[in-house]
């Protein structure tokens, strides 16, 4: 759809409210089938064979730990498998989507990645950060305007937090951190390791680290950790890169006059508005990196492997594997205002995102082409989250130390180092053992599930739909009942709690581990 | 390295000729009755220990600077340290105190990540694996039943992670070594949780055969080394109420000193790498009173450290186990109005004791306040390659972390390293 003709109608929805979303679902089917589009080329050229669709549970389940981080809770589960409206899935993605929950998990996943990795856990103050996040998610501001707040914040952490982003790191020169998130995050590369030398493959030199380095220089926060949550976020514009102290102990400091990466250096701006220029720069319909950076994070969300990968590489060597896919979805997202909510329809519309995850004759091409849905691993969030949704709150357990909050305690166990692959398992004995023996979840929270969803009053098969749908969002197959008649027959004499074991069982299963 | 003929080494050649008779047969039974590799202890001291307090006393600085403790003499004639280590002090024929090392970070966090991983952290950079972790993947056996990696004690478990090594090379934690490790026991009964484990494998067998993820086939394997480690023998190590009271009180009473018993217990059954941490997270972060709480704690890890290099040694075991006394850095020379000290990277001590290295000396010397060093620096890669040296580790070798090309050597040899050489 051209630009004229999509603010036409979008001026024209404005004075008929309701036509509002459905201006927004046309773009996004347009969006969607250019994705299919450029996805499907590139399957005919390889004469690969695209997976089929998903079934309904495997897309109901994968949107809303996509869009909600959740698993979907047991009526909702019932209600949309019962439906018989062929328009169900996108009125589920609608209803996941206008959801403050869809703002809350993406305000999570951001707060996760702004603050920088370097910040002291026992201190970090960010709820409210995460809150502030939300908010701007579900009021569907664009992603160029946050950006903007973000990298041009300033004052104290309660009148706006997304200081947050600029004070918890490493105290009290937060230059490189900044620089390292920011290019990461907002412009999809990795400068870090130009900090100290030039890269051999790459184009980004020192100068480059160092130039974007300079327009963080300004940035005063106290020297004492503890004063930054009562001081905030000032700017000295008399501060430069030349006069940071200590400065030969930081890794390959350079002096550099704050420069655009790949771009101009600043001559005229007078330092107090350094960071709003570096933020005009960055958010910039023009800017090169912006919006591609955003299209392949959001991408990489869905699908467990950015357009570019690893996610945030972008560089000449590192070629997208569908690049005009990846050109017109920057361009659609910048010429929408920057619109997430616009994206993320788009992407969870598309076909593509729609198949199963089932594969096909050659699993390893098939995952690089995008012609199946990448089984992906619950994040450490989406497990707590989805055990709290079926089992209700955790039960106080004396080998879990939950001073820090449970959720807390239980996401910094759980969690996987640095930016993981989200499709490979990387949790070892210490988790599983976890899982399986502590009261924290697998104990009585489970025969009181059992007790209200398999109780004597159900049928057998009754019962084990009851679990099927409360811990995996679908019925149980013909197989999956055979398979627990079997295993109930084999273990010989009868005995009481099969529910309550085969709850514990699919709570353990990989199916409930994975997002497929 | 070159040179050596390490047992490993032995055993395969053994095997590739396909006999195990003649010169090289004897040499491979011979070395098939050592102790399979070498093991490392490491005894954490959490918040950075005063060096002038402990390893590094200035008796003639003055009183702000050399504070309250007195030098004892040590079995090594020439050699004194504090006066809280008594019983460390008649061990030290066995051990090595370097008194230069000499490290960049002093916060605590980011200091205690370098210590462990050898890299400095940072912001959107790989996920470094701990020392621990790579003397699992170097040391241990893939079907050793117990994980090759223990942690235990209450404390900062951020930087013990495996990072890009990945599970099979996580720590196992145990958060109070009187509990034993955690959730190593089922909830119900173990007839029980075979038969629902049962289940969960079938389950798991028909989820893999439709979807074929490796993200699948990953996490049955990991619930069956758990299941495994459940159910095998040597997980008695971890319960050190089966050791006869007098063993256990002479470790001392307290965490660490039944921590450091059950690091002697899980090494003998195998484990290659322990870390006992003592300090809860802050303990030696003596900013305030820095004299009471150092002298608690000094006692407290002389009990376990001097008890377990002594056990070890009763028990053959102390050349083929290397134990290793450190902090995240040392404190300042000068003392606080509070009569405590601050941070200090620049200049600081470690012990190390047993693993075959010449005991009995010092390496390494500060200036006559102890705020710089004034011979032989130790940075943390020239610490953390002597380390792998001792261990029969190269250090050299690289790995790759997945989504990166780039080769990451065991230790960062960016900058020329400097093995302690004294110590072989």
């Amino acid at each position: 759809m051209s630009r004229p003709c999509f603010l036409f109608l979008v001026m024209f929805g404005l004075l008929a409210c309701c036509e509002v979303n459905r201006v927004a679902a046309n773009d996004a089917t347009a969006i969607a089938n250019t994705i299919d589009r450029h996805i499907q080329r590139r399957l005919d050229l390889e004469k690969a064979p695209q997976a089929a669709q998903s079934q309904d549970a495997e897309f109901l389940r994968r949107v809303f730990l996509d869009l909600h981080g959740v698993v979907p809770p047991v009526e909702r589960t019932r209600r949309f498998l019962a439906s018989e409206n062929s328009h169900k899935r996108t009125e589920l993605i609608d209803e996941l989507l206008a959801s403050p929950r869809y703002g809350e998990y993406m305000g999570d996943l951001w707060r996760g990645r702004l603050i920088s990795p370097l910040a002291n856990e026992q201190r970090v103050q960010s709820q409210r950060f995460a809150d502030w996040l939300a908010d701007r998610f579900n009021r569907n501001d664009g992603w160029d305007r946050i950006a903007y707040d973000l990298v041009t914040a300033a004052g104290k952490i309660e009148e706006n937090p997304a200081v947050t982003y600029l004070i918890e790191g490493r105290h009290p020169l937060s230059v490189t951190d900044l620089t390292d998130l920011s290019s990461r995050y907002f412009l999809g590369v990795r400068l870090n390791c130009a900090q100290c030398h030039d890269h051999p493959f790459v184009e980004w030199k020192r100068e480059d680290y160092w130039g974007m380095a300079a327009f963080f220089a300004p940035i005063q926060t106290p020297n004492r950790p503890k004063m930054v949550y009562t001081a905030g976020v000032q700017d000295d514009p008399r501060m430069t890169l030349a006069s940071v102290q200590n400065a030969d102990a930081i890794e390959g400091f350079q002096s550099q006059p704050p420069t655009f990466l790949g771009g101009e250096t600043l001559q005229t701006v007078g330092n107090a508005r350094l960071r709003a220029a570096l933020a005009e720069w960055m958010t910039s319909p023009e800017n090169p990196y912006f919006a591609r950076a955003m299209v392949n994070r959001m991408w990489w969300q869905f699908f467990g492997r950015g357009i570019v990968n690893p996610v945030d590489d972008m560089h000449s060597g590192n070629a997208p594997s569908h690049p005009e896919l990846l050109e017109d979805l920057s361009r659609q997202f910048a010429e929408s205002g920057f619109d997430l909510k616009l994206l993320c329809r788009s992407i969870v519309q598309s076909r593509t995102y729609q198949q199963t995850s089932r594969p096909g004759p050659q699993p390893n091409a098939e995952d690089q082409l995008f012609a199946r849905m990448p089984v992906k691993v619950l994040t450490a969030e989406q497990l707590y989250d989805s055990l709290v949704q079926i089992l209700g709150p955790p039960a106080k357990t004396p080998a879990i130390d939950a001073r820090l909050g449970a959720r807390h305690e239980f996401c910094q166990f759980f969690a996987s180092d640095g930016d993981p692959d989200p499709t490979r398992y990387d949790r070892g004995i210490p988790h599983v053992l976890r899982l399986m023996n502590s009261p924290q979840f697998a104990g009585r929270s489970i025969s009181t599930l059992t007790s209200r969803r398999g109780g004597s009053e159900f049928s057998e098969e009754d019962a084990a739909n009851e679990l099927f749908l409360t811990i995996l969002a679908r019925y149980p197959t013909d197989q999956d009942l055979e398979l627990f008649r079997d295993w109930r027959r084999r273990a010989g004499e009868p005995f009481d709690g099969a529910y309550r074991e085969l709850a514990w069982a699919l709570l353990m299963s990989s199916e409930f581990a994975l997002n497929h | 390295m070159s040179g050596t003929i390490t047992r490993r080494s032995v055993l395969a050649l053994a095997a590739a000729s396909g006999t195990l008779s003649g010169w090289l047969g004897r040499l491979a039974a011979h070395a098939a009755e050592q102790p399979a590799a070498k093991s490392c202890i490491l005894l954490w001291m959490s918040g950075g220990p005063s060096h002038i307090d402990t390893f590094d006393l200035k008796p003639t600085a003055p009183i702000n600077i050399r504070g309250e403790f007195r030098p004892i003499n040590t079995a090594v004639s020439g050699i004194q340290i504090s006066e809280h280590f008594p019983k460390f002090a008649q061990l030290m024929s066995h051990a090595a105190v370097l008194r230069s090392m000499s490290t960049v970070e002093s916060d605590h966090q980011l200091a205690t990540y370098h210590l462990h991983t050898g890299y400095q952290k940072r912001a959107g950079g790989v996920a470094f694996p701990s020392l621990g972790a790579l003397v699992s993947q170097e040391l241990g056996s893939q079907d050793f039943p117990l994980p090759n990696c223990v942690c235990i004690g209450a404390g900062p478990r951020h930087a013990t992670r495996s990072g890009f090594l990945g599970p099979n090379h996580q720590p196992l934690d145990v958060t109070n070594p009187e509990r034993g490790t955690d959730f190593l026991e089922p909830l119900t009964s173990q007839a029980e949780f075979n038969r629902q484990y049962d289940l969960v494998r079938r389950f798991n067998s028909s989820f893999e055969q439709s979807y074929g993820a490796e993200a699948a086939r990953a996490h049955t394997a990991a619930l069956d080394r758990a299941v495994r480690l459940m159910t095998a023998e040597q997980k008695q190590a971890f319960d050190v109420t089966r050791e006869p009271d007098n063993i256990r009180d002479r470790y001392g009473r307290g965490a660490f000193g039944q921590g450091c018993l059950m690091a002697r217990r899980l090494v003998e059954t195998g484990v290659r790498f322990v870390e006992v941490m003592l300090g809860d997270g802050v303990g030696w972060d003596t900013h305030r009173d820095n004299f009471p709480r150092t002298k608690t704690l000094s006692t407290e890890a002389d009990l376990g450290m001097a008890a377990l290099i002594e056990d070890l040694r009763d028990r053959g075991r102390l050349d083929s186990t290397l134990v290793i006394w450190m902090g995240e850095f040392g404190r300042s020379p000068q003392t606080t109005s509070g009569g405590g000290r601050n941070h200090w990277a620049r200049a600081w001590s470690s012990v190390l004791a047993g693993g075959g290295i010449r005991g009995g000396q010092v390496i390494g010397r500060t200036d006559a306040e102890g705020a710089e060093v004034v011979e032989r620096p130790i940075r943390v890669t020239d610490f953390l390659a002597t380390i792998c040296t001792i261990l029969e580790i190269d250090y050299t070798r690289s790995n790759r972390a997945p989504g990166s090309d780039r080769p990451i050597p065991i230790v960062d040899n960016t900058k020329p390293i400097s093995i302690i050489k004294e110590l072989f």
